[in-house]
């Protein structure tokens, strides 16, 4: 009996073809589920007979994090796209997985209203949202997208479903299961639906922007964290300057403000104080976008062996301004945001493995000395053998056995995640 | 039953806690999860390994002592503990969860103890681990927008400590004078400003805790984001059945440039929510939206005088915060929106002082009510916003038919209502028929979608209305997260769940590395 | 004056297994269950402050107390915590419930007196304290230097107690403020009204203000005078029995407790004012503490209703003596600042609720800058006579509260307690911080004359 034939019984089945590959392993057969009790009935069956799962939505991170060791199915949410609910006046939304982002977010402007999270890819569903708890600028105020997930329904790898959280902002009963399976890389269950809180769209906003010397690029961004302004967003952008083994001379400061009309216009005009000379009001595309990628298209697939090392680093507030001088001067463009402590990478210059593992070896010491941490989201496969995609992880074995409590049979895209996970 | 205030030396309760009639006695039956081992060991056994690991004056066992821990914030639910241990180094907790697991008595982790759910309700054979002696500010830094904090620490200690560098910790639920940080994270703390700032989950950068099995494990790094599940996520709000926190990083949020407070009369609660809905759906986000009710606003003038508006049946309060210009706009709004809903009297405050005056009645209304009953349930149950005025007319609706008198205090703003519910424990029949009006009214919060807790907790109170919110699947897989870090059960058992999952063998606990474990590392170069 | 001795009742019988308390005046289970357990008072506790457990707070206390009423022992680890609370009352201003502490805490206070056997050294000391305080004329005998310790020597309570080696400290510093704070200066009987006569008041003197502290009782009879009182100060006064009171000692409480009544009603007086806070919430609480006593109960009503503070009744008649300044002034006459922290004693604050009033008459006073100590909530470990039987607790918070005041950056430190004044002088020496220091009748003194702050 054919696998799809098997599978069939509980969703749409098809075989896999080009392009179905996960990070280059090829999966037997792509699901598609159309309700949390098909992705039940999916999973029960593949648990039954022990087929590796790995899930995927529009597939724009698919490659983050390290192929699955191994993959039968792949389980796309891409039909499970409904809005299930928006109660505009309790200022929340609860949406299938397979819904993309783009298309939650038109929706939600209808009514006044945003998800207050930036897809720095573009394209992504919100189960892809909640897998990489990836987000951009805005995140400065609301936080990421684990903060902004207030319940979620979720299928474990034996099929049983179960939610956790609710539809209200303030609740604390039970163990919040939400914030576990956000950046869980799919390794604990199959989220079919989650519920967020929204945040009403401003008035007015504004960018302020300034071109600003490394060795002022500290002082600056001290002064609008400092400031009472109120910034939506913080950004840096910084590029390696040519020569190899030097940083970066100067670097873009971005601030983004939000709010009533006549006091976003205030405060960009003391934000531009703020950055010095030659600050101006603009309309950056950048902060969007990960570093290196300035595309004005949507989006074409790329080769593997072409996609960037895509690094995401971060460290204490006060040694984000080093960090970006420090990242250059090894080849590192660098976007992101200073007011966080979380920036994205891009690692350019020589391909060679051995040195690529090496760079990002130095990297991850200066960020967790800084108390942050450096992960490598991607890379070309070559590369990704050669490096380790985490680095130490704080908690490992609890990690491990919270997964073998999720799924013991390793069956929910085994190896993808930290520890080999 | 949410608190019961009063009468700890009511006679008739005690009789009934030894008859085993009072819900204590029901949790304490509840306490041996079925699949526990049955080689359970004993506190003496504890104490002894304990000797020389601890100070002697740190390990408590004169009755006397052992009493005074009896009880948290809900005081209806009492149960000696077994030991006492005051760490006053996060060694000691390791040390003493390390003896218990050992023995695999079961133990519960104590801040301030001021839980209102009786989370921190002791085990009689288990050890009580306080962590109000490890209260030690290891740094306040504005530099990095974050505090690095003992878990005794008090809540208010870490904004008064960070004030000065112009920053403040956000959460600040109503007992932050006195609730610890440790408290914070377990229960998930937030407050009335949570609205706009989110609760102690939202404000957790790192978390060292000690394990069930005693090790000393750090989770997260300094800096959001850190690689690998997030166990930070699952800790805080775990009420000490995950492990006891033994340090924390926390974010510092910059002080608003401005705060305005404004204080709102209005005829009746119906009003008021009518105000509320009207404010956000103006698109403001106030830092805090609260309305007392004609009841509340009467304890609240007898405990601390705050001189709310005189014949109001409710008042509205409303903080806005950030840039001078836009909290300008936002109070115009704000009052605006007041008058239209007929708002019999508005008062701004601007001053610290005059701000601080207008909380302090709010903030001290649960504990103010022992001024006009003897005793009291304080609920806390979640409704969406927009169902707050049909919830609120039912609720009105059930205190008439049931002649129980319900005082209300809520956070507007998020929907969490927090009903006092009035009654005398020396009536015969009054108490049962006040536990039935608080149990109706988590009801109604799960009927119209909302929840049984939005910030005190499930603890051991709530423990049995949770499989009226969750299916035995939903209580299932959060215990999969217990099973990871507690396959014993000994931490604080019997609290959150009604029923303890049966943990499976967890393969390679003893016997070295887990397979998973081999072959993850087999991956990494 | 004479004063008869009513015999209560009062049981004595004293054992170890017997239930804590006996049914004479045992803590009220009424006020235990005012206590709903919140935690309010935690904080505010300073011996919950400096160690953090819950057997040493306001809580823990009256969770010790409960069991105590249900019959438990009353055990030596017990009675330690209830004699570890300093009676600052902070709890009673933090209760949102209005547990009343105070009244429990004298209560039990009374009870452990009775009840509990102390160890032979405990006793000698608390003996030997008590007859020394509360007597104006054995404190006389210590003015003067400590040589005079070899006189006291001869008495034999204190020599077993070793009372003069613990109270060296306190006797120093009594000594090291006394000639600072003005010549011995009497107090008439009668200091007539300047000006129009607003009121008739008694003043108490008290024992250790009279004795070491003679010039604040001379700036309160000229204040009062200057704001239109007649001060009466009957001569014949003895002791407000607020240290007795406040340790437990009921009877012996009871007993200074009617002989002030009984000279102040003689006094024909309108008010009677106290400069010293533990004395005047002592007296403002003989309402309670006479309410058995059938022959006194209604007087000691009578008698407590009329106690005023000093600021209180200052406050109360509305200042009309002209104001002056109290650093000099400037070449161009403008006042000089006086940077002045302000520390409410607890039974002022705390006990009696008066904190608005000598910050208004302070503030009043041209030139002057007030600054609020942080944490001013809690004690400083003075205590009436806590600070000789607890010095280590009373040490820390002493340096505490000193390094709180040392940050307000004050010059002169203005405080309602004699206590207060010895105790925080000391941990500001300790401290290398000493700064001068004034009760608010003297501030309000200087003023007036238009002289500068002693």
């Amino acid at each position: 009996m054919e696998l799809a034939d098997i599978l069939g019984g509980a969703c749409p089945v098809r075989q896999a073809g080009p392009g179905d590959d996960v990070d280059g392993v090829m999966p037997r057969v792509v699901a598609t589920p159309g309700s949390t009790e098909q992705t039940a009935a999916l999973l029960r069956t593949c648990h039954q007979h022990r087929l590796a799962v790995t899930t995927r939505g529009r597939g724009t991170r698919l490659s983050w994090g390290r192929p699955p060791r191994r993959l039968d199915v792949v389980l796309e949410t891409t039909a499970m796209d409904r809005l299930v609910e928006h109660a505009h006046g309790d200022l929340i939304a609860t949406a299938q997985a397979g819904l993309p982002l783009a298309d939650l977010q038109a929706v939600l402007a209808e009514a006044g209203q945003q998800l207050l999270v930036d897809d720095l890819v573009g394209g992504g569903t919100v189960g892809g949202l909640v897998a990489t708890n990836a987000c951009g600028p805005r995140r400065l105020v609301p936080g990421a997208p684990r903060d902004l997930l207030i319940g979620v329904t979720m299928v474990r790898a034996d099929g049983t479903v179960a939610k956790a959280g609710g539809k209200v902002v303030k609740n604390v009963a039970g163990y919040d299961l939400g914030k576990l399976l956000c950046g869980s890389y799919g390794t604990l269950g199959v989220v079919t639906e989650a519920t967020f809180r929204l945040h009403p769209l401003p008035e007015a906003t504004s960018w302020v922007e300034a071109d600003v010397p490394m060795a002022e690029l500290a002082g600056r961004v001290a002064a609008v964290r400092h400031s009472q302004l109120v910034p939506s967003a913080l950004e840096v952008d910084a590029a390696p300057a040519d020569g190899d083994g030097t940083a970066a001379d100067r670097a873009r400061v971005a601030v983004m403000l939000a709010g009533t009309a006549g006091g976003v216009r205030a405060r960009t005009e003391s934000v531009r104080g703020l950055l010095g000379a030659g600050a101006q009001q603009t309309d950056p595309r950048w902060p969007f976008r990960l570093p290196g990628d300035d595309r004005t298209a949507p989006r074409t697939s790329q080769e593997p062996a072409d996609r960037p090392v895509l690094l995401r680093m971060t460290a204490a507030l006060s040694a984000v301004p080093e960090l970006v001088r420090h990242a250059t001067a090894a080849s590192v463009a660098v976007r992101g945001s200073a007011g966080v402590g979380v920036l994205h990478g891009r690692l350019r210059g020589s391909t060679d493995p051995a040195d690529v593992a090496d760079r990002v070896q130095r990297l991850r010491r200066w960020c967790t000395a800084h108390g942050g941490s450096l992960v490598v989201l991607d890379a070309a496969p070559h590369l990704k053998q050669a490096v380790d995609s985490w680095g130490p992880v704080g908690g490992l074995p609890l990690m491990r056995r919270v997964k073998h409590e999720f799924d013991p049979a390793g069956v929910l895209s085994p190896g993808r995640f930290v520890g080999g996970i | 039953m949410t608190t019961q205030a009063g009468h700890p030396s009511d006679p008739e309760r005690q009789a009934s806690v030894l008859r085993g009639a009072d819900p204590a006695a029901e949790v304490q039956a509840q306490r041996e999860p079925a699949g526990a081992p049955a080689s359970r060991g004993t506190v003496a056994q504890v104490r002894e390994d304990l000797r020389g690991l601890l100070p002697e004056e740190a390990v408590l066992t004169d009755p006397a002592r052992l009493a005074t821990y009896e009880c948290d914030g809900l005081a209806a639910y009492r149960v000696t503990p077994g030991l006492v241990v005051l760490a006053s180094r996060p060694e000691h907790v390791a040390a003493t969860v390390r003896a218990c697991a050992r023995h695999r008595v079961p133990f519960v982790a104590r801040g301030s103890g001021t839980g209102l759910s009786g989370g921190a309700l002791p085990h009689a054979d288990g050890v009580l681990v306080v962590t109000s002696q490890l209260r030690t500010l290891h740094e306040v830094s504005g530099e990095d927008q974050r505090a690095v904090v003992d878990p005794g620490v008090i809540n208010l200690q870490v904004s008064q400590a960070a004030t000065p560098l112009g920053y403040y910790f956000a959460p600040d639920p109503s007992s932050q004078q006195i609730c610890s940080i440790g408290g914070n994270v377990a229960e998930n703390s937030g407050g009335a400003h949570c609205l706009k700032y989110g609760f102690t989950t939202n404000h957790v950068l790192s978390l060292d805790v000690v394990t069930p099995d005693g090790e000393q494990v750090t989770l997260g790094t300094r800096a959001p984001d850190a690689p690998g599940y997030d166990l930070i996520g699952a800790f805080v709000g775990s009420e000490g059945t995950l492990g006891v926190a033994t340090r924390a990083t926390v974010r510092l949020v910059r002080l608003p440039e401005d705060v305005r407070t404004v204080l709102a009369g209005f005829d009746d609660t119906d009003q008021a929510g009518a105000a509320t809905s009207a404010i956000i759906a103006s698109g403001i986000v106030p830092a805090a939206i609260e309305i007392m009710d004609a009841l509340a606003i009467e304890a609240a003038e007898a405990a601390v005088q705050c001189g709310y508006p005189e014949g109001a049946g409710a008042v509205l309060l409303v903080e806005v915060d950030g840039p001078t210009d836009e909290v300008a706009h936002e109070l115009a709004e704000v009052e605006r929106i007041c008058r239209e809903h007929a708002a019999i009297e508005l008062r701004v405050a601007t001053e610290a002082a005059d701000r601080a005056a207008i909380w302090k009645g709010r903030k001290s209304a649960f504990a103010a009510v022992g001024r006009i009953s003897p005793d009291y349930i304080v609920q806390d149950g979640v409704v969406p916003r927009t169902a707050l005025g049909q919830v609120l007319r039912r609720m009105s609706e059930i205190s008439a038919e049931q002649g129980v008198r319900v005082a209300n205090v809520f956070h507007a703003g998020d929907g969490n209502l927090h009903p006092l519910v009035l009654f005398d424990g020396g009536t015969e029949g009054e108490t049962e028929r006040a536990e039935n009006v608080s149990g109706m009214i988590l009801d109604l919060c799960i009927e119209q979608g909302g929840s049984i807790t939005g910030e005190h907790g499930v603890g051991s109170d709530k423990a049995r209305y949770m499989p009226r919110m969750f299916t035995d699947e939903d209580l299932d897989t959060m215990q999969l997260v217990r099973c990871a870090f507690d396959p014993d059960g000994i931490a604080n058992p019997g609290k959150i769940y009604p029923t303890p999952r049966l943990c499976g063998e967890r393969p390679g606990r003893h016997q070295g590395a887990h397979p998973l474990q081999e072959t993850g590392v087999a991956e990494i170069f | 004056m004479a004063h008869h001795q009513v015999r209560l009742g009062i049981p004595g019988v004293r054992g170890a297994d017997q239930p804590a308390f006996d049914s004479h005046r045992p803590p009220s289970p009424e006020l235990i269950d005012d206590c709903v357990h919140c935690g309010f008072c935690l904080t505010t506790c300073p011996t919950y402050a400096l160690w953090g457990e819950e057997m040493d707070s306001p809580r823990g206390r009256i969770h010790l107390m409960k069991t105590g009423l249900e019959g438990a022992p009353l055990s030596e680890s017990m009675v330690g915590h209830f004699d570890a609370c300093l009676g600052c009352m902070a709890c009673v201003t933090s209760c949102p419930s209005g547990v009343q502490y105070d009244r429990l805490i004298e209560q039990t206070r009374a009870q452990v007196e009775r009840r509990y056997q102390r160890s032979a050294p405990d006793r000698a000391l608390r003996a030997a304290i008590f007859t020394l305080f509360p007597y104006p004329r054995r404190l006389r005998v210590l003015r003067g230097p400590l040589r005079l310790a070899q006189r006291l020597g001869a008495d034999r309570a204190l020599q077993r107690s070793r009372l003069l080696e613990k109270l060296s400290p306190q006797l120093a510093a009594m000594q090291s403020l006394a000639p600072r704070l003005g010549r011995p200066e009497r107090v008439a009987e009668h200091t007539p009204a300047v000006g129009e006569r607003r009121a008739v008041v008694g003043m108490l003197t008290g024992c250790v203000q009279r004795e070491f502290f003679p010039g604040v009782n001379a700036a309160t009879a000229r204040v009062l005078a200057a704001e239109g009182c007649d001060v009466v100060a009957p001569a014949g006064q003895g002791c407000c029995g607020a240290l007795s009171t406040h340790t437990g000692r009921e009877e012996e409480g009871q007993r200074f407790a009617r002989a002030v009544i009984d000279t102040f009603t003689d006094a024909g007086v309108d008010y009677v004012v106290v400069n010293s806070a533990g004395c005047g919430s002592a007296m403002k609480e003989y309402v309670h503490l006479l309410s058995d006593d059938p022959g006194y109960a209604e007087r000691a009503r009578a008698f407590s209703a009329r106690v005023r503070d000093f600021s209180e009744i200052i406050a109360e008649l509305g200042p009309v003596a002209p104001r002056h300044p109290v650093g000099g002034t400037d070449a161009q006459g403008v006042p000089v600042p006086v940077v002045t922290a302000y520390h409410d004693a607890c039974h002022l604050g705390h006990a009696q609720g008066i904190r608005q009033q000598p910050r208004a008459l302070l503030s009043a006073v041209p030139g002057m800058q007030l600054r609020e100590i942080p944490d001013a909530e809690i004690c400083c470990g003075s205590a009436g006579v806590y600070n000789i039987l607890n010095p280590e607790p009373a040490r820390e918070l002493g340096d505490r509260k000193a390094a709180n005041v040392a940050a307000t950056g004050a010059q002169l430190l203005v405080t309602a307690n004699p206590g207060c004044m010895m105790q925080v002088a000391q941990a500001l020496e300790r401290a290398g911080r000493p700064i001068r220091m004034a009760h608010t009748a003297q501030v309000l003194d200087a003023s007036i004359r238009g002289v500068r702050v002693p």
